[in-house]
């Protein structure tokens, strides 16, 4: 075992698709890793493997060939626990429950003892900014609200390992742009994986994040490192950490250094054959 | 208040305007061709034959209605379980659905006599005609329901280690509603004709019966009142599931482009 104990750690991460007529790789040799409370975004073009890298750390598919390890175990480990949260493109709610009733969906699922450690469904209402939309249904909210109660629903089980995969994809821009920022005032309220969780001494700050887009600017303005995957089939060709202060604020997307990462990021994008 | 009955009147006046003039119109062919009672009777007769003893209706009406709802409950009961198992594996579809197509192609005036033969004069072959009847189109519906399920939130069920159990009630079926429901307006009326056919065939109750006996007496007036109740019967059925729907289904498409 080595030194640090990553949160997440791929290793010579290899995933082919097969049928019967054709193979397809989505993702050759990836390896990355990401330190606890970290905020790691994936970004890449169309069909480079991201949502199936994502996928695979969720423990939702299991790889070809390499090691995935969340906090040293099998993602399975981590899902058994209820300590993974997914936020997908589509939010996905249940169109016939309210609001409030789609974020307590988890909990009726598994009423467990990690259930009881974890902020109420009305706490995490209140944190999303959906206190005033609890007995709304889906179909009358707009589709960043609704990517708010997927948001509120992830984080059910106060889950250490955030998986969101373009969350904001199907947004338009000014909500986008706007929901960034709401993403990254409820990650530094939300907290960290409890304490006591094995193999962790103390209490993080915040719960480790990784994050999957293809909008540059989303990607610097959230994140504390970049991981640029190459086309088809996925593979990492660059990692960068950004190292702008936080609390990061909409002001920042005109400075200089911001500047300088999506150029520095919108060239790796660029190289190489397509 | 006003605005309800405002709604209502543009729902009833104009299918209840058009069922008038056609009584009205036959009404009076009849009476101006001089029609013999016995090939068509006057709207007027049936209404006075209906008026005579409405009891009679009620209680055979209820008969046919008890079966072919007890029919129902039955194929459809039997639907579900074998369109549960079927959404889940391909093994089972595959070594199920084409004996549920014999089902279906079985023509049911054949089968009829047959399940009479089986199981005597009482309401048992009729309760299981109807069940025949509605067997196919639930079992069809109720299997492209449960699969017909929001991918993202199966991904998301998963993610939750959900149990199959969970995915089923919480997921496939009110995923399957708007199905079934698609479903239920075809097979109870199909449910009904069963009963009806049923008891066509032996019985000493049910309207199936009483048109049966009006038919072989040339006693046109009772034939066309059975016939009518039976039409009222499917009417109202289908007002009632089509009210049940709205109030379950709100969140579903259909009902939400119907304001």
């Amino acid at each position: 075992m080595a030194n640090v104990r990553y949160h997440v750690s791929l290793r010579n991460l290899t995933h082919v698709f097969q049928d019967s007529r054709r193979a397809l790789t989505a993702l050759a040799d990836v390896a990355l890793e990401a330190v606890w409370g970290q905020f790691l975004t994936v970004i890449g073009p169309s069909g480079c493997g991201k949502s199936t890298l994502l996928r695979i750390i969720g423990g939702l598919l299991r790889p070809s060939e390499g090691e995935v390890l969340i906090d040293g175990a099998a993602p399975v480990e981590s899902q058994r626990r209820r300590d993974i949260g997914f936020v997908f493109q589509d939010p996905a709610l249940l169109p016939w429950r309210t609001v409030l009733s789609n974020v307590r969906l988890p909990l009726e699922i598994d009423h467990g003892a990690r259930a009881r450690t974890a902020p109420s469904p009305e706490e995490l209402l209140e944190l999303t900014g959906l206190a005033d939309f609890h007995s709304y249904y889906p179909h009358e909210l707009s589709g960043g609200m609704q990517q708010r109660v997927a948001i509120a629903r992830a984080l059910a089980f106060d889950p250490s390992l955030l998986l969101m995969d373009e969350p904001f994809g199907a947004l338009d821009e000014i909500t986008r742009s706007a929901m960034r920022y709401e993403l990254l005032r409820i990650w530094s309220a939300g907290g960290g994986a409890p304490s006591g969780a094995e193999g962790q001494p103390t209490r993080r700050p915040h719960k480790t994040v990784v994050f999957v887009t293809h909008s540059i600017p989303e990607a610097i303005a959230l994140s504390d490192r970049v991981v640029v995957l190459s086309p088809r089939p996925g593979a990492v060709r660059a990692a960068i950490d950004i190292e702008l202060p936080r609390p990061r604020t909409q002001e920042m997307e005109r400075t200089a250094p911001f500047l300088d990462y999506a150029d520095q990021l919108r060239n790796l994008l660029k190289e190489a054959p397509a | 208040m006003n605005r309800t009955l405002r709604s209502l009147a543009a729902h009833v006046l104009p299918p209840a305007l058009t069922l008038i003039g056609a009584l009205l119109f036959w009404e009076f062919w009849v009476q101006w061709r001089d029609i013999a009672i016995i090939v068509v009777p006057p709207p007027s007769a049936v209404l006075e034959r209906f008026l005579d003893d409405p009891d009679f209706f009620r209680r055979h009406g209820g008969w046919t209605l008890y079966e072919a709802t007890l029919g129902l409950l039955l194929g459809s009961s039997f639907a579900l379980a074998l369109a549960v198992a079927m959404a889940h594996s391909r093994l089972t579809e595959r070594a199920l659905f084409p004996l549920a197509i014999i089902i279906k192609v079985t023509p049911i005036v054949a089968v009829a006599p047959v399940l009479v033969i089986m199981f005597g004069f009482g309401t048992t072959p009729k309760i299981l005609v109807a069940a025949l009847l509605s067997f196919f189109p639930m079992l069809v519906n109720a299997m492209t329901g449960f699969r017909d399920v929001n991918p993202g939130a199966l991904e998301f069920m998963r993610s939750l280690r959900a149990s199959p159990w969970q995915l089923f009630w919480k997921l496939r079926l009110p995923s399957a509603l708007p199905y079934l429901f698609a479903a239920l307006k075809i097979t109870y009326p199909l449910a009904l004709i069963g009963a009806v056919v049923a008891e066509w065939f032996t019985g000493d109750r049910g309207l199936g019966l009483v048109i049966f006996v009006a038919n072989a007496n040339l006693d046109t007036p009772t034939l066309f009142a059975a016939v009518g109740v039976l039409a009222l019967t499917g009417v109202t059925l289908n007002v009632l599931l089509y009210l049940t729907e709205r109030r379950l289904l709100f969140w579903h498409e259909t009902i939400r482009t119907i304001r």
